[in-house]
């Protein structure tokens, strides 16, 4: 069955095609809040847990004009703001100039993450959409609510940033 | 690191998070959220019983003067209390359904 067909049996309070919808979409929207909270787990998963409870109480007003995990990842994004907001996220002290050592795959995915943490919320969240989860950039920009110019220049900053932090030969 | 080791990087698909787990737990979360309205409903039924309970208690007593319950004094309000009671439960096991 298409992913269309069970939004709208979902609309229609399905509660087995949601069910299908959130296995089909949960890896990557707890993936996003994982990059979002600096790789915190348990936020990450009640912030998710959120996310599709909210999708689910709100799924009847989708009306897709974007694609439905765009629409997840707009609500996990503005979940993961309003949790940011109560508790007034920790920051991190600034980098402190050593590079990540390690090699190979996992050691540069590791690398990656750490890296990350050291980036802004937004930037975190448009290199995510834009990269790892391959949305476009205008429709990055709708999910998180700002405009194109802004979502390129946060893109380009933490892409800056990243090449720093994991080590630039040039 | 140059661009395109950067952007392959940044390319690669998040890791795959175990599914069995999460997904019960948002369909747990959603039949909590949609048991919500009986328990409140439940809950607000439970108020109005007591007070009618209790105002029928206070109603009968000035009704029948305080000589009347010189007898057994706390078999009436014992009765009504688990009558109450039972009425209580039944409304939040319905609610809980």
């Amino acid at each position: 069955m298409d992913e269309s067909a069970l939004v709208s049996q979902a609309a229609n309070r399905d509660v087995a095609a949601f069910s299908a919808l959130t296995r089909l979409h949960q890896s990557k929207v707890r993936g996003l809040l994982l990059r979002l909270t600096r790789g915190n787990h348990a936020l990450a998963d009640d912030l998710a847990q959120e996310t599709f409870l909210q999708a689910w109480r709100s799924i009847a007003g989708f009306r897709g004009d974007s694609a439905f995990a765009t629409w997840l990842y707009r609500i996990a994004y503005s979940r993961f703001l309003m949790h940011a907001r109560k508790r007034k996220e920790e920051e991190l002290g600034d980098w402190d100039g050593e590079t990540p050592s390690g090699e190979g795959a996992v050691h540069a995915r590791l690398d990656l993450e750490r890296a990350f943490a050291h980036l802004s919320v937004a930037e975190r969240a448009a290199l995510t959409l834009c990269f790892a989860l391959g949305l476009s950039n205008s429709e990055a920009a709708q999910t998180l609510d700002m405009p194109l110019g802004t979502l390129k220049s946060h893109v380009l900053r933490g892409r800056e940033k990243l090449k720093t932090i994991l080590g630039d030969p040039s | 690191m140059n661009d395109a080791q950067l952007d392959a990087l940044l390319s690669r698909p998040l890791p795959e998070l175990d599914t069995t787990h999460f997904s019960v737990a948002v369909m747990e979360a959603i039949a909590r959220d949609a048991a919500r309205p009986a328990r409140v409903l439940g809950w607000i039924m439970v108020g109005v019983l007591a007070v009618v309970v209790a105002l029928a208690c206070v109603f009968g007593a000035t009704l029948a003067g305080r000589d009347a319950m010189a007898g057994a004094p706390i078999a009436i309000p014992l009765a009504l209390s688990t009558l109450v009671a039972l009425l209580c439960l039944s409304v939040l096991q319905a609610a809980r359904e």
